[in-house]
């Protein structure tokens, strides 16, 4: 049995079915979304497993591919899917202690958001793409004004004015894209575009396409909704979005670039311009971490930082470069979500987000300030932890094609090191007296975390060859015949 | 004579750079959203237009006649489609930031 549909109208049902057996008992609630995340996680494993000879299909409705709706799933979207599924499993159950009211609603969106993540990773189609990045989209400016306070609703209303224009754009290029070539299937296409001269248009839809997943990833100059809206969010949220949902837009213009429009000029020149605004995220988020106490901001910053790094290498476009592009994407969701998850911790028993307020906090809770530590230096690079075997791949990419941008990447991380280590030298050795209060669900969540950020770091260059390259080694070719040859 | 294709298809553009001047620079949350409201609703007409065929026939297959030969003259129903997925999702959009806005209103007063 095909195992595409499961995973992607499994959290849309739960997420439906939810408000009603909210109104019968909200434990009850509580376990069944995390139930729904569970088979989610399970029901992407799956789909990972079947998806390694070749890329699967799966046609909505029975209507054959250039026609129907068409969900394809190749390895890159497969291993960002289950890694997706998996995290938020993960964040469910750490959200079961940390939200204290309106869970119902909570999770309702929460798995709707799970169904708009993982209907874009596995989407065949470009339309539906848009569809999906707007269920993704709703749901995360809705969780992002969870709290709905002042601040909340601001940050939420900049992250949805600036994340309408974005998908708005998208329509755009999609309507001009449909006009020019006729179709909307993914595979359909990159065979239009690989066989034709049919370039008239493509460098306006590029740009258009372009501009909106720069939106939606955070990229300068479209960063500035990122370090509102991430802080503002409930912390479990926070690891949501700046581990996963800007994912979405490096993910688009990857699929965008190397499957549709690989080798074409066009790209070679929007690359350019991806690696310049790369590198100027790099240095916009490394500098402003040194400058702000708010913990969680500094963290949202570093999001930015990490986002450059990863559209300076879809900017390059080797193969190398890709494979180091979702390699870097799978260990910086989970630090990142690690770093929000265990700062939430801290955040939860200080009450405030000011590095001041929690000074010395991390003596009374050495879980949470292990866990903080372990993804504080692996973001910033330490082996042996995880992010430190993506960056070096990052590097010999970087170097291959100019040194200056590994001097950026070497100069970025040791600037974000110097900031990590400042909030690790207050949260630990500052003075302040801070009882600790027993959050036994969380501190297994981010204990457990912690620890596959350990083990990832070990194994890593296992997965990047065994995972990354194979991914990136697919090419349009294969998703070409494995979407129209069924 | 003008041509009068060209200049719909002019002002409609036009009118999304309005939008999008709009949604950027008024501080008013009210006004944003109405600006956000006018970029949507010219994207979408742009999009019908896209797929428009002058003097074309409504994309109903009438009985008796070929589907080749419809289809050269009939207008396309594609766009038409994609723009109603658009509105759905739009009025989606629309409302979620109407709401923020009156709760914001309301807290802070």
């Amino acid at each position: 049995m095909n195992p595409i549909p499961l995973a992607v109208l499994t959290p849309i049902a739960f997420a439906f079915t939810l408000p009603l057996i909210g109104k019968l008992s909200k434990s009850v609630a509580k376990a069944y979304a995390v139930l729904g995340t569970f088979l989610t996680m399970l029901f992407t494993f799956e789909v990972f497993k079947s998806s390694e000879g070749g890329p699967l299909t799966y046609t909505f409705g029975g209507w054959r591919a250039p026609i129907g709706i068409v969900y394809e799933v190749d390895t890159m979207s497969a291993f960002l899917g289950l890694v997706t599924s998996t995290l938020l499993f993960l964040i469910a159950i750490y959200s079961l202690e940390y939200i204290k009211s309106g869970e119902v609603w909570y999770f309702t969106l929460y798995l709707g958001l799970e169904a708009g993540l993982i209907g874009v990773l596995y989407t065949g189609d470009l339309f539906n793409l848009f569809v999906m990045l707007e269920v993704t989209s709703v749901a995360a400016y809705a969780l992002v004004m969870f709290n709905r306070d002042p601040q909340s609703l601001r940050a939420g209303l900049k992250y949805a004015f600036i994340g309408a224009i974005g998908t708005t754009l998208y329509f755009i290029a999609m309507g001009l894209l449909y006009r020019t070539y006729g179709t909307l299937n993914m595979a359909q296409l990159a065979e239009i575009v690989h066989s034709s001269d049919v370039v008239n248009a493509s460098l306006a839809i590029l740009l258009l396409a372009t501009w909106a997943f720069l939106i939606k990833a955070a990229i300068f100059p479209n960063h500035f909704w990122l370090p509102d809206a991430h802080p503002a969010a409930p912390s479990p949220i926070s690891a949501v979005l700046s581990g996963l949902v800007v994912n979405v837009g490096i993910y688009s213009i990857a699929r965008l670039y190397f499957t549709l429009y690989s080798g074409l000029p066009e790209v070679k020149s929007l690359g350019t311009l991806l690696i310049i605004l790369g590198a100027i995220s790099a240095f916009l988020g490394a500098i402003m971490m040194n400058v702000h106490s708010d913990i969680k901001r500094i963290i949202a910053y570093s999001t930015i930082m990490h986002m450059g790094y990863l559209s300076m290498a879809l900017g390059i476009g080797s193969s190398l470069a890709l494979a180091s592009a979702v390699f870097h994407t799978f260990n910086h969701a989970i630090a990142k979500s690690l770093l929000f998850l265990s700062a939430g911790i801290m955040i939860q028993i200080g009450g405030s987000r000011d590095l001041r307020d929690l000074a010395g906090i991390g003596r009374t809770n050495p879980l949470a300030m292990f866990s903080f530590a372990v993804a504080a230096l692996s973001l910033a690079g330490i082996p042996p932890l995880n992010v430190f075997s993506s960056k070096v791949m990052l590097f010999t990419a970087f170097l291959d094609w100019n040194p200056a941008l590994a001097g950026v990447l070497v100069v970025t991380s040791i600037m974000s090191l110097v900031a990590y280590v400042k909030m690790m030298r207050v949260l630990w050795l500052g003075c302040g007296k801070k009882e600790s209060v027993g959050m036994p669900v969380m501190t297994g969540v981010v204990v457990a975390i912690s620890i596959a950020v350990i083990v990832l770091g070990l194994v890593g260059p296992w997965i990047f060859k065994g995972i990354a390259l194979p991914a990136v080694a697919q090419g349009w070719e294969s998703y070409v015949a494995g979407g129209l040859g069924g | 004579m003008i041509d009068l294709w060209g200049v719909a298809i002019v002002s409609l553009v036009l009118t999304m750079i309005v939008g999008i001047y709009g949604v950027t620079a008024r501080k008013d949350l009210v006004k944003k959203l109405i600006s956000l409201t006018i970029l949507g609703d010219s994207a979408n007409a742009f999009v019908v237009a896209l797929g428009y065929r002058i003097n074309g026939k409504p994309p109903i297959l009438p009985s008796g006649e070929s589907v080749a030969t419809f289809a050269k003259t009939a207008v396309d129903p594609l766009p038409q489609a994609l723009v109603i997925t658009a509105v759905v999702i739009g009025m989606a959009i629309n409302v979620l930031l109407a709401f923020a806005i009156i709760q914001l209103r309301r807290v802070e007063a």
